[in-house]
Order: C-alpha cells, then structure tokens, then sequence
C-alpha cells in the first residue's frame, strides 16, 4: 500500500496534467475572438497559469510548458516535439484546443529530479 | 586560468545556447531549406527537425535531457505566437529558440536543456 502511494504522489499523471491545461486555457482564452494586440499577453498567461497549477501539485519535477496560438485562416500548422530523457520517469502531454477563431496547443513536459 | 573561466562566464556546466542555435539553423536548413510548403510532407519535415536536432545535441556528449519541439507554419497572413514557461535549475538549464522563414512557410524550433542530477 505504501509502495503504490510514494509511487502515485512522484508520478506524473497525465490525466492530471491535461486536466490542469485544459481549465488554464479556457480561464485565459475561453470566449475569446482572436485579436492580435492581446494574444501575447493570452500566451503569457497561459504558460504562467499551468506551470503555478504544476508547482501546486508538489510533484518532484522540473517542468516546461510550451504554448502556440494561431488564428483560423486555412495555414496549415504542424508543431513536434521529440525528447532526449529518461524513459522510466520523464512524460510529457499535449493538449489541442480550438474555438471559432484560433487553434491553441499546449505542450507540458515533466521531467523528475 | 581564471581570465579564461570569466570569460566562459565562470559555469562551464551551463547550456550553451549559441551553440544550440547553430546546430539548429543547420538542421532546418538541411531539411526544408528550399523547399514550398507541401502539406503531404510537412508531417515528414517536422519529424526530421526535431530528430536531427536531437541527434546532433546529444552527439556533444553533454550531461543533458533534451527536448526539442518544432512548428512549421504555412504563409497565409495568419497571425501565429507561442510562449514558453519552465520551473528548472536556473543556473545549470537552458532554452533556446530559433525562428527561420522562407518564402512559403514559417519555422520555430525550441530546444529545452535540463542538466541530468
């Protein structure tokens, strides 16, 4: 039972981690029609809002959040990552949110100390 | 000796972002340099930026986990931005972010460096 609770509390959940970018995104961008002179400060806010959610987990892990917006005007758009760690403790999640005027993607990798 | 540590800023265990950059702008260059945005490749040419980058940041043998993303975003006028956030040892990890363009696309790559314990 201990085992299976250490193993939980220095685990990174996905699930979790998707749930947190999920509500970050909605609370910086739901409801909003893209406009250029606020989309920087929106990806600002993003990143900062999911990495203090992260922190608040308490979780042993260095963290970093990536987050691209674009408008909706028929530009295809292709984001990758590809990462060097270890395989045993280290994950990321990525996260694809849209409404009616813009795409934003959210990238959260966590790697254990 | 000292002259020589101040001038490389005193932590030789720091990312070397300059370095990463020219790594990087070789990579791009070598794979879509050149080339028009093809909707049919893109997928091939993301996948390659990011593997090459990889491949050529370990192959320096340093004591780092890497992570490497990259977008590449077709030429219509759209208005693209992308923001990035860490929780890591400031002193010893690094980022560093390249942004290269051609006539028909556009080409962010961001490489992340975080020391291994």
């Amino acid at each position: 039972m201990d085992d299976y609770n250490l193993e939980e509390e220095t685990a990174f959940v996905v699930e979790d981690v998707s749930k947190i970018v999920k509500e970050s995104i909605e609370g910086v961008i739901g409801g909003n029609a893209y406009q250029q002179r606020r989309v920087n400060q929106w990806t600002t806010n993003v990143v900062e809002q999911c990495l203090s959610q992260l922190n608040k987990l308490e979780k042993p892990f260095k963290y970093i959040v990536n987050c691209v917006i674009m408008q909706k005007n028929g530009a295809g758009l292709h984001v990758t990552s590809s990462c060097f760690w270890d395989n045993t403790t280290d994950r990321s999640c990525a996260v694809n949110w849209e409404n009616q005027s813009m795409h934003c993607i959210v990238c959260v990798f966590g790697l254990a100390i | 000796m000292t002259g020589m540590e101040d001038y490389q800023n005193g932590n030789e265990g720091s990312f070397n972002s300059e370095e990463a950059e020219t790594v990087v702008k070789e990579c791009i260059e070598n794979v879509v340099g050149g080339d028009d945005y093809s909707q049919s490749q893109v997928n091939k040419w993301t996948a390659s930026i990011v593997e090459r980058c990889l491949t050529q940041l370990v192959k320096q043998g340093k004591p780092y986990k890497y992570m490497v993303t990259c977008a590449v975003m077709q030429k219509t006028g759209a208005g693209l931005h992308t923001a990035n956030s860490c929780y890591w040892d400031t002193a010893m990890d690094g980022s560093c972010t390249v942004r290269w363009e051609n006539r028909t696309m556009y080409c962010v790559v961001s490489v992340f460096a975080v020391t291994v314990a």
